[in-house]
């Protein structure tokens, strides 16, 4: 039962956090200086039409009720409409999450595997050449800024294994005949490939650092010495005790990065001229459409709490330790 | 199996770290001793003194910037010629082990009873569910009711822990057994029962313990014979009943010295100084800076081991005749 106490101590903590995520972001677009309707740059737009505006937005009411207004409207799933296209602000994110999520989760594993093979590899031989070729590689592209290494990738990569450098489908497809299934996935996949490498190679670094610094300290403890003394092999001795106690500290990184990825991939997205959610956001900051930037706002935010709550209820199956504290 | 002979053999184990600047670290300086079956042996001495090095040695459990000569032999088998590929099979089977600070020797995210069964099969001793009636067999013989095999070990006490680690080194009938400070955490009462227990294995299952220890009073307890360790040497060893009424070798005498009573009869003598650095060679008998009756040629002369009795040997000078009479 102690198991089932820490998991619902974990669920109301994310959504107290949800509810304080909520507040904050509502404060945030009315801390900065003016709103909505004071951007708006146009002819027409002249000082009837902006109060009509405001009021038609609610603006003119104290920001209590405001506040409510627009906690009820979260609540039923309203997020307002785009100021650019007059839209329901949710429909208007649908088809950029849509693309962003398989490249960056393609990004992701791509990552984590890397990540975590170079970190073990590290560790386990640590102080040789492997180590070190490992340890370097991992800190360089570290290191590098994603949109720099994303250049990178447009000027060297992109043309030497003839894969597209932009956009998410290849225009033609499609136009002069009926494009199977298949032919699409693959267009597809080959778009998202370049921006997936990108995203997973600026973020292995950090993943094989983190897991060659687990795998030392639990390789270093009595127990993989028992392991050894018992007649393990190496194999089961680096994944079965070893990697399997580093796992904590490598799924808290993960669930950390996976939050932040979505908000990561603007620079690849930008670089790859990727339609997804980085690419919205940059349109949305150039627009000034501030209910499109607060919805991906919540989302960002939200994310980043579902993946904590998601790592912090893994915890329960990984380390027996963590319910009873 | 060859009936005949020690199971048992060291000959000559030297352990050397590297140190940071091409430096060495020579920790265990050629090391001897033979252990029969069922012999029960103490190895005594101070903290850095080489003991648990030369026990990690045996295992063959050194740590990559550590460097190992000689040669031990498990029934005949030398098991650095062998090969790790040679030797695997015989880890824990023959050979076991419970580790200084045993209370880490699980891991933590696994159930006891799994880690107690993880080397029966692995060796074919016993596979499932007769493997989990054994781990559990195992832990009533040390004390830890069956019912709580299922536990996680941060579970359990920690004197619990150091007996489950024990009734886990017995997994697989090992032969020889390997206790590094198996009692150090443990309070007193635990201690004496987990004592008790190490010696009625060894009566029973004709298991050879090699028992490394500080503690004086739990050798004489325990051990049929000892051996005292200074500076990576082992400087005196015996019975035990010789090693404690006549001790032939200083520091085996003041070490006695060193150890409280318990009855608190005597005087309780701390022995002046600090071992030698072991990254430099020493010149002569590493214990002649402390020793009280040292003379002549122990700052120069590294004194050889001499028997002085049958079975007790003692590595000093003043058992020379020769060099007494010549200063």
């Amino acid at each position: 039962m102690r198991s089932a106490d820490y998991v619902i101590k974990r669920v109301l903590f994310a959504v107290v956090t949800v509810f304080v995520a909520v507040t904050l972001n509502f404060v945030l677009f009315r801390a900065v200086p003016g709103d909505a309707v004071s951007a708006l740059r146009c002819r027409a737009c002249t000082q009837q039409f902006k109060e009509a505006e405001r009021r038609e937005l609610g603006l003119d009411k104290p920001l209590v009720a405001q506040y409510w207004l627009y906690v009820e409207g979260l609540l039923h799933g309203n997020m307002g409409s785009s100021l650019r296209t007059e839209q329901p602000v949710l429909g208007e994110l649908w088809v950029p999450i849509a693309n962003t999520m398989p490249m960056v989760i393609l990004g992701t594993l791509f990552s984590i595997v890397i990540g975590i093979l170079v970190g073990v590899t590290s560790a386990w031989r640590r102080d040789t050449l492997l180590d070190k070729t490992g340890l370097y590689t991992a800190l360089g592209f570290y290191s590098m800024p994603t949109q720099w290494l994303g250049l990178l990738m447009v000027f060297f990569v992109a043309g030497a294994i003839h894969l597209p450098t932009s956009g998410i489908r290849d225009p033609t497809l499609g136009l002069l005949t009926h494009a199977s299934t298949w032919a699409v996935i693959v267009d597809r996949l080959r778009h998202m490939a370049l921006p997936s490498i990108t995203l997973g190679l600026s973020l292995y670094g950090e993943y094989a650092l983190i897991t060659r610094s687990a795998m030392l300290e639990t390789l270093g403890e009595d127990y993989v010495l028992t392991a050894r003394a018992k007649g393990l092999r190496n194999l089961p001795i680096v994944w079965a005790h070893g990697f399997r106690n580093a796992l904590l500290p490598i799924i808290t990184l993960v669930a950390l990065s996976l939050g932040t990825i979505i908000a990561g991939a603007i620079t690849v997205e930008y670089v790859f001229s990727y339609p997804g959610i980085g690419l919205a956001t940059v349109e949305a900051i150039d627009q000034r459409d501030w209910p499109v930037l607060q919805a991906i706002f919540l989302l960002l935010t939200l994310s980043v709490i579902v993946f904590n709550l998601v790592a912090d209820l893994l915890y329960v199956k990984l380390d027996p330790r963590v319910v009873d504290q | 199996m060859n009936g005949s002979g020690p199971l048992l053999e060291v000959q000559g184990l030297h352990v050397w770290f590297d140190l940071a600047g091409g430096r060495e670290l020579h920790a265990v300086q050629g090391i001897d001793f033979d252990l029969g079956p069922g012999e029960r042996m103490g190895l005594v001495g101070e903290s850095g003194c080489g003991k648990t090095t030369a026990i990690l040695a045996i295992m063959g459990l050194l740590p990559p910037s550590a460097s190992a000569a000689g040669h031990v032999l498990l029934n005949g088998m030398d098991m650095y010629e062998a090969g790790e590929d040679s030797v695997r099979p015989h880890r824990w089977r023959d050979i076991a082990m419970v580790f200084q600070g045993a209370m880490n020797a699980f891991n933590p995210v696994r159930r006891i009873v799994d880690q107690i069964v993880e080397p029966m099969e692995l060796h074919e001793i016993a596979e499932g569910r007769a493997a989990r009636v054994r781990a559990g067999d195992l832990l009533e013989l040390v004390g830890i009711s069956a019912r709580q095999a299922s536990r996680y070990p941060h579970e359990f006490s920690g004197g619990m822990r150091q007996r489950a680690a024990i009734a886990m080194a017995l997994a697989c009938g090992p032969k020889v057994l390997l206790a590094d400070e198996p009692t150090t955490a443990l309070d007193v009462m635990i201690q004496a029962q987990v004592l008790e227990l190490l010696t009625g294995l060894t009566r029973e299952l004709g298991l050879s313990l090699i028992l490394v220890t500080h503690d004086l009073p739990i050798v004489a307890q325990t051990c049929d014979r000892a051996a005292v360790m200074y500076a990576g040497k082992i400087v005196e060893s015996g019975p035990t009943e010789d090693l404690f009424h006549t001790p032939r070798h200083p520091y085996t005498r003041l070490l006695f010295s060193a150890t409280p009573d318990l009855y608190g009869r005597g005087e309780v003598i701390s022995i002046p100084g600090t071992p030698p650095r072991l990254d430099r060679e020493v010149l002569g008998c590493a214990f002649a800076p402390r020793c009280d009756m040292a003379f002549e040629p122990c700052p120069s002369v590294v004194p050889r081991t001499l028997p002085v009795a049958p079975g007790h040997g003692a590595r000093c000078h003043l058992n020379d005749p020769a060099m007494r009479s010549a200063s």
